[in-house]
C-alpha cells in the first residue's frame, strides 16, 4: 500500500518530475492516489467491477428507443 | 468478461507456472486504466504446458476473433506447436505469451516479478521497472499512452535510498 512520501509525491508534483508529466498528459492523479491507498488484491477487485460495470453499459448508446429511432 | 477472481486462483490450485502481465499487472501496481483481458506469461517446460492445457480445458479455449469454422486443438501439443495464444474462454479472455517484449522468457519474467496474495494465493506480478520496459518494446500507440501514469507510479514509490543517489 502507498506511504506517506508517494501520497506526498502525487499530491505535489515536483517541477521536471515524471508525475508532472503524467499530470500534462492527462493522467488524473487522484485516481492513482486513491488506487495506492487499496491493496494489490483490493484494486483487482475494482478493476473486475470496472469490467462488470463496462460490459453492462457498452454499446447503451446504440440501442433505439421510440423517441431515437 | 474475465472472471479474475476465479480464473487466478484456478491457475495457481492446478499448479500452472506464470508471470501476471499487462494491463492487470498495471493495476496492481495502481494503474487506472481499465483491462478487459488477463495477460500471463506461461512457462515452456512440457509439465507445466500439461497443467496449463488441463487447466483451461473444461473452460473450452478457442482463438479469440477467429473464424468459428478454424479447427482448433487445444491441448499441450498445441501449446508448444505455439509461443502466444489470443484466447476466449468461459471465463473469459486470456492471453498467454511465451516471451514477452523487452523482458524475455517466462524464466527472466519470474525473476523480476513481485509477488502480491490475490484472492488468497501468491501470485507472480510483473515489478514495474519490467511492466515499463515491456510497454516501451512493446511499440505499440496504445502501449505507450499508458507509460506515463506507470512512470508517474514508479515515481512516487521510490524509496529514500533512490532518493540520495
Amino acid at each position: 500500500m502507498m506511504n506517506d512520501k508517494a501520497e506526498y509525491r502525487l499530491q505535489h508534483p515536483a517541477p521536471g518530475s515524471a508525475i508532472e508529466a503524467a499530470r500534462t498528459f492527462g493522467v488524473d492523479l487522484s485516481l492513482l492516489i486513491e488506487r495506492l491507498r487499496l491493496t494489490p488484491e483490493e484494486r483487482v477487485r475494482a478493476l473486475q467491477q470496472a469490467m462488470t460495470m463496462m460490459d453492462r453499459i457498452r454499446g447503451a448508446a446504440r440501442k433505439t428507443t421510440p423517441h431515437n429511432p | 468478461m474475465t472472471d479474475l477472481q476465479f480464473l487466478i486462483p484456478h491457475l495457481v490450485k492446478q499448479g500452472v507456472e506464470f508471470v501476471i502481465i499487462g494491463g492487470v499487472a498495471a493495476t496492481v501496481h495502481g494503474s487506472s486504466y481499465v483491462t478487459y483481458d488477463l495477460d500471463i506469461c506461461y512457462a515452456r517446460n512440457r509439465p507445466n504446458l500439461d497443467r496449463l492445457a488441463a487447466a483451461l480445458s473444461p473452460y473450452h479455449p478457442r482463438l479469440r476473433g477467429a473464424p468459428e469454422d478454424i479447427p482448433f486443438h487445444w491441448d499441450a501439443e498445441t501449446l508448444k506447436h505455439g509461443l502466444n495464444f489470443t484466447l476466449q474462454t468461459d471465463l473469459g479472455d486470456l492471453d498467454l505469451l511465451g516471451e514477452v517484449s523487452g523482458v524475455g522468457t517466462f524464466e527472466q519474467a519470474r525473476e523480476v516479478a513481485v509477488v502480491v496474495m490475490l484472492f488468497g494465493f501468491e501470485c507472480a506480478v510483473l515489478s514495474l521497472d519490467s511492466l515499463i520496459a515491456a510497454k516501451r518494446a512493446a511499440g505499440r500507440p496504445k502501449d505507450h499512452l499508458v507509460l506515463p501514469e506507470l512512470e508517474a507510479l514508479r515515481e512516487a514509490d521510490q524509496d529514500e535510498e533512490r532518493d540520495e543517489n
